[in-house]
């Protein structure tokens, strides 16, 4: 295979040869991201009582579809004249300095936790996720299939966590304009590392189909009896992954991790609370609803382990109310958010785990007729938290109008890329070998430096 | 080493790292240090021929005296070395009486005399230390000794280096300008060179004229930002790269200090480079150092051991370290590794037999091996009684039966099949079920769905058109007709018109540009994965931008026709030239096949003709030999060459005869596709057993048993009905269709996108995942639709707990030749039936039975 690295040798990021493991592959959509290596490798860090929860460093993506109104989020032009300043004041934040728009109280009293973005760029103009999942254009190396997002590359590099537990899970409810619900592409990569969706046919695999158990018993002892072939004839190692993945299924049907940390009746009601329901839900009619549960369950999905959770939050098209419509969505982000961030941080996972909270692209300075704002590619905003960065900063400044970056424009791909940092992978050397042979990078650019 | 290369070379001697010199004016200065060869029992490969370089690696047997000798590479005789920056690896090689040769490089004691002329590490290593001569001794543990002699000169010289011929190496092995840093297209932080220093120019500019100084400082080398980024002592994003006061470190901070001279440019170039040894029979988990010389344009030689990169194509089978140690691992078989410098490479290979320490002769002779059938058992078995590895016995007739038929058609034998191929007693009736199977229609069908694939014939924007299913039919009648495999390929490559009226138009429809065009037409029937070289120098090939270039013009005259129906375009050829411009220089290159002469075009007719007329030409070095590899493959489950589709010079075919003999055989049969199939599936080396041998289990790639193979997605979910008896319905089509026959792999189906169902968007056969995963055994092991199939009315478990007219045992026994093409061994048929005498419901009971089957490994795989 051919590799082009920037140190020749060192085959994984994550410093493991696994040259001692047969290659059996990559995982699936549904439970697994799994080589049996890695299933290998998981279980014996489990027995090794490594803990989960805040053992592994991870990412929730949140994906504002639409496109948020950069200058009525993190960025209030106060000084813009009114057919462009909006309706909303900016509050003072628990960072001096820092001030942020009025309908996130909460967030502004944990401000010292999070990064403010305001000068996104790079924005393509498509309305869909693929930028903020892949950190590309949607047409970047189409022909072999496109850039894997986030999620599906990490399910390739590290595999899951534990080996019930997919690494890569996509949340976003079905939106009638389907890119809006995009939990990330497996690009390039085998359909294997997609992101598992709890509304898929891999998710009712885990619960057992029109059996009882002990059926399911009786019909594995059958199996054990005519099963005989030896498994180490199999050079391709497939047959040992076979039978070491037909055990764990077996697990899975007993006790599922997964089953249960998507169920939010096994949570704490008082921290169901917290997050909030974001009901009821407006402005919705093509886009995802503001499901706050998502949140939670992302957070509880992390702890079962999860490596990458997706989600799409709201619909942000603002063409029309604009200031109603941020009104509502902020409102209902502001609770869910910070009550995110306060539950990981409790749990002593904020270090570990990385938010980011942002869309497609700006919308226009100037209001329109209906008290809309349009499409802006020319800068956009990103809310960045957790993860061990730098945190309690603004990164970037718009003009007087919020039209352009006067400082550090911050490419999309930057966002991502830190992303990647954060999960404890070196962008700069880290490559996976695309269907050609070729090294593929995962971005071009670097992490932004200001936040690590 | 002739007087030639000394007088050329002399030259130049100055600014070489090393300089190889042989020749009576040497040997003059350096003949009152060397060892005295005939007072010794020991040998320097004195008896080899100097002619042609290192092509063998024994020692002349003859001048031992008994006990195992020592030697270092016969090379290595009257070296000199000039200059401060020359280096040089010794290797030492230790033979025993049976001509076994192994590597003692890191196993001696190196002492030099006298001392203070050259310092050699314990890795066989030397750096020179002052200008004179000296005598380097090796003695093993066991007081073996070797000598060689060698001259230090010209170590105060300061010669100019040469920023393309010195520098610009450094970089590359520090992977300064590898793809993730510099090298990549916008650079990194601001500081750019060219991928894999192919464009010394442009790198020179950056490093000097961009920078206002502030990467070099001329009159403080070491504060030079170059080297201080470079050795992390000012922050560094990819951290140190370079040890201060490393060899490397000096020649950079010199060439700081002289200037930063680019070079006159004429300095000799390296028009190529040797690996020594080329080839060695090692054992299992042993060593084997490399050395790497370059030689350039002048004659003049140089070793680079250190200065080359290397990579090992299996990694598995051998890792390489930065210093051209290869390390083994426990595997048998062969492994290549290769070596890169300046653009040029050099393999090596190794083979890895069982003991390597045994008596070839007498060992290879004990070892018994069937009676070829034909050539390919023929260099199966003489490979495996090379490497020592005993051949497992031949399969049963049901083993045979069910591989073969899976192998051709894609399915399971059905019932009748198995049965009468059991009770056929003729001694032919293998080769007259491969005949048969050959000819059926399940074989095109089966074919065609490999093909359609890698030819990403797939339906566009969601709806299945007519020029999808017209070009899979087309794949189809020609796999059926048995149509030669060149002209297959001709009809693809140079098709024009409408798909309605020549329906592999759809290729052109379905691969839109001339880089795709280009890219997937070499990689799917040259095997030469050129796409590199549309940017940049191949990293591991030959090929230029201009190479690729080349290739691509014979396609720039494709055009579609303006005025046609979009959803059913007509391709045209425009009366034009075809070119293309040169990257570098910008002139129009005519079209040329990789490694060919130009072609002058022919008035009137397409250049894509004259494409075609290249690639399958009988003299073709790739044509044929990349589909006799894609063949073997798909039956033997592992290619000669892996990638399949990747035919480097630095990737060889583990058994390179045997490839030459199925490319040479298909090329003299006019490219009968089928009579390849047929030649290699009625071998003996396809009919061996699956099961290993005490010895033959860690043969991973010589094919001394059959590798089995999961049955790809299509084929288990068309096994999974036939054991089930519930066909699977696809959207739009008719009833009974088999997964294998659908025109194109966008029917939505979570069983067979779960068991790795390619998407059809690359011509590499990767893309069809054959890995397990836990969802895969979920599917099989839980779900609704596996439930579904198995308790259906229609189903076999009801008919079977329906049929009052047989006997338990019977309907067991129906069940395992349906399933597994064979009969229940006692315990088998012991456990099914009690079973069913424990259960109260007999329909539920053989649900169970055919569950077990299903999920069996025996069921899953091709064995």
């Amino acid at each position: 295979m051919l590799s082009i690295m920037a140190n020749p040798g060192r085959r994984y990021c994550d410093g493991v040869s696994r040259r001692g493991f047969l290659k059996i592959g990559g995982l699936s959509f549904g439970a697994g991201g799994l080589t049996l290596a890695d299933l290998y490798r998981a279980e014996a860090g489990m027995a090794a009582g490594n803990p989960r929860g805040s053992s592994h460093k991870s990412v929730i993506n949140i994906f504002l579809a639409g496109g948020p109104p950069h200058q009525d989020m993190w960025d209030i032009k106060t000084e813009a004249p009114s057919e462009i300043r909006g309706e909303f004041s900016p509050i003072k934040t628990n960072v001096s300095g820092i001030e942020i728009c009025e309908v996130f109280p909460r967030l502004a009293q944990m401000a010292d936790k999070a990064a403010f973005i305001r000068s996104v760029v790079g924005c393509s103009g498509g309305h869909d996720a693929v930028q903020c999942l892949t950190g590309w254009k949607p047409n970047d190396l189409r022909s072999i299939g496109g850039r894997p997002a986030i999620g599906a590359a990490v399910s390739k590099l590290f595999g899951p966590v534990d080996p019930s537990v997919p690494p890569n899970i996509g949340l976003a409810a079905p939106t009638q304009h389907k890119p809006w619900s995009d939990s990330g592409t497996h690009g390039f990569l085998s359909t294997a590392h997609a992101a598992f969706k709890p509304d898929g046919p891999g998710m009712k695999n885990m619960t057992l189909n029109g059996i009882t158990l002990e059926r399911l018993s009786d019909r594995r002892a059958l199996l054990n009896e005519i099963d005989t072939l030896r498994r180490d004839i199999d050079i391709s190692g497939a047959m040992e992954g076979m039978d070491a993945f037909g055990q764990r299924a077996l697990d899975v049907l007993t006790s599922s991790k997964l089953i249960d940390a998507l169920d939010l009746s096994k949570e704490d009601p008082k921290i169901v609370e917290r997050y909030g329901d974001g009901k009821p839900y407006q402005y919705q009619y093509d886009g995802a609803p503001t499901c706050n549960d998502h949140l939670l369950m992302a957070r509880r999905l992390i702890e079962a382990g999860a490596r990458v959770v997706s989600l799409s939050y709201g619909r942000w098209d603002s063409h029309g109310k604009n200031f109603d419509l941020v009104r509502d969505h902020g409102g209902k982000l502001d609770q869910c958010l910070s009550a995110l961030i306060e539950d990981l941080d409790q749990r002593g996972m904020l270090d570990d785990v990385t938010i980011a909270v942002w869309g497609e692209f700006g919308r226009t300075p100037k209001i329109n007729a209906g008290a809309g704002r349009d499409h802006w590619t020319r800068v956009s905003c990103a809310y960045l938290a957790g993860g061990g960065m730098r945190t309690g900063q603004v990164i970037g400044a718009t003009n007087r109008l919020g039209e352009e970056p006067t400082e550090r424009p911050v490419d999309m791909q930057e966002v991502v890329a830190t992303l990647y940092h954060n999960l404890g992978i070196d962008t700069a050397t880290t490559t996976i070998p695309d269907p050609t042979g070729r090294p593929q990078y995962l971005v071009d650019r670097d992490p932004i430096r200001e936040l690590i | 080493m002739n007087t030639e290369r000394v007088t050329d070379g002399l030259v130049f001697v100055a600014s070489r790292f090393v300089q190889v010199r042989g020749g009576p004016a040497r040997i003059r200065s350096a003949g009152a240090f060397l060892w005295h060869a005939a007072a010794l029992t020991w040998v320097i490969a004195g008896g080899m021929s100097h002619g042609d370089a290192w092509g063998t690696d024994s020692v002349d047997s003859s001048a031992n005296s008994g006990g195992p000798a020592l030697a270092f590479d016969h090379r290595q005789e009257d070296l000199e070395l000039r200059g401060r920056d020359a280096r040089l690896q010794l290797i030492v090689s230790r033979s025993d009486t049976s001509g076994n040769v192994t590597d003692a490089t890191r196993e001696v004691t190196y002492t030099v005399d006298p001392d203070g002329i050259v310092e050699v590490s314990q890795e066989g290593f030397v750096t020179p230390l002052a200008d004179g001569a000296c005598t380097i001794v090796a003695e093993s543990a066991e007081g073996t000794r070797v000598a060689t002699s060698l001259v230090v000169a010209d170590m105060t010289a300061n010669p100019p280096l040469s920023f393309p011929g010195q520098i610009v190496p450094i970089f590359t092995k520090l992977s300064c300008n590898g793809g993730g840093c510099h090298g990549k297209a916008a650079g990194q932080n601001g500081f750019k060179l060219s991928l894999l220093g192919f464009e010394p120019r442009e790198d020179y500019r950056h490093l000097i004229d961009e920078s206002r100084g502030r990467r070099i400082s001329p009159a403080i080398p070491d504060r030079s930002l170059l080297l201080l980024k470079a050795t992390n002592a000012s922050p560094h994003g990819g951290g140190q790269r370079l040890q201060v006061d490393s060899h490397e470190y000096r020649m950079l901070r010199r060439w700081i200090a002289q200037g930063m001279p680019y070079g006159n440019g004429d300095e000799p170039t390296v028009v190529s480079i040797e690996v020594f040894p080329p080839h060695r029979r090692l054992s299992p988990s042993s060593r084997q150092q490399l050395s790497v010389v370059a030689t350039y344009s002048d004659g003049s030689r140089e070793d680079v051991t250190r200065g080359a990169v290397y990579e090992s194509n299996d990694p598995e089978m051998a890792e390489v370290n930065a210093r051209g140690l290869v390390e083994l691992q426990e595997f048998v078989g062969d492994v290549a590794v290769m070596a890169r410098f300046q653009g040029q490479v050099a393999v090596f290979r190794a083979d890895i037999p069982l003991t390597s320490t045994s008596t070839l002769a007498g060992e290879a002779s004990q070892m018994e091996f069937p009676e070829p059938r034909n050539i390919v058992d023929e260099l199966v078995f003489k490979k495996l009684a090379s490497l020592r590895i005993p051949a497992s016995p031949p399969c049963d007739d049901a083993t045979y039966l069910r591989r073969v038929t899976l192998d051709i058609a894609g399915r399971l034998p059905t019932l009748q099949e198995a049965q009468a191929f059991a009770s056929d007693g003729s001694p032919d009736k293998r080769a007259r079920w491969v005949d048969h199977l050959l000819d059926s229609f399940d074989h095109a069908q089966y074919f065609a769905n490999k093909w359609n694939a890698i030819l990403k014939n797939r339906r566009q924007r969601g709806e299945l058109h007519l020029s999808t299913m017209a070009f899979h039919d087309w794949i189809q009648q020609s796999i059926y007709s048995n149509q030669p495999y060149d002209q297959f390929v001709r009809d693809i490559i140079t098709a024009s018109g409408s798909v309605a009226s020549n329906p592999p138009v759809a290729w052109y429809q379905q691969v839109n540009d001339v880089n795709q065009r280009v890219e997937d037409a070499a990689q799917l029937f040259l095997g030469q994965r050129i796409q590199c070289a549309r940017c940049h120098h191949h990293p591991y090939e030959k090929w230029s931008r201009s190479d690729y270039a080349q290739m691509a013009a014979f396609f720039t005259t494709v055009t579609k026709k303006a005025d046609g129906d979009p959803a059913e375009p007509d391709y045209v050829t425009r009366v034009a030239a075809a070119q293309l411009p040169d990257p570098k220089t910008g002139k129009p290159l005519p079209p040329a096949g990789l490694d060919a002469p130009p072609v002058t075009p022919r008035p009137g007719e397409d250049p894509r003709v004259q494409l075609a007329d290249w690639m399958t030409d009988p003299s073709n070095p790739y044509f044929a030999r990349a589909i006799a590899n894609r063949y073997w493959k798909h039956f033997m489950g592992r290619g000669l060459i892996e990638p399949e589709d990747d035919l480097r010079v630095t990737n060889p075919p583990s058994n390179p005869e045997l490839l030459d003999a199925l490319a040479d055989t298909l090329v003299k049969s006019g490219y009968d596709l089928k009579a390849l199939i047929r030649m290699i599936t009625v071998s003996k080396a396809y009919a061996l057993d699956s099961q290993p041998m005490e010895r033959n289990l860690g043969d991973r790639r010589s094919y001394s048993r059959f590798y089995p193979k999961r049955l790809q997605a299509e084929v288990l979910l068309d096994a999974v009905d036939q054991v089930t008896g519930t066909p699977t319905r696809f959207a739009g089509m008719p009833q009974n269709v088999r997964a294998v026959s659908l025109p194109d792999t966008e029917f939505d189906s979570y069983f067979l996108d779960v068991f790795g169902r390619p998407d059809s968007t690359t011509a590499c056969e990767c893309e069809r995942s054959q890995d397990a995963n836990l969802t895969q055994s979920l599917h099989l092991l839980n779900s609704e639709q596996m439930q579904n199939k198995l308790s259906d009315d229609g189903g076999r478990a009801a008919a079977l707990a329906a049929d009052p007219s047989r006997t338990d045992q019977q309907k067991v026994e129906e069940l395992f030749q349906i399933a597994l093409s064979r009969e229940p061994a006692d315990e088998e048929m012991k456990a099914m039936v009690s079973y069913l005498s424990r259960k109260e419901d007999s329909r539920k009971a053989y649900e169970d039975l055919i569950w077990s089957l299903i999920n069996s490994k025996e069921f899953l795989f091709n064995h």
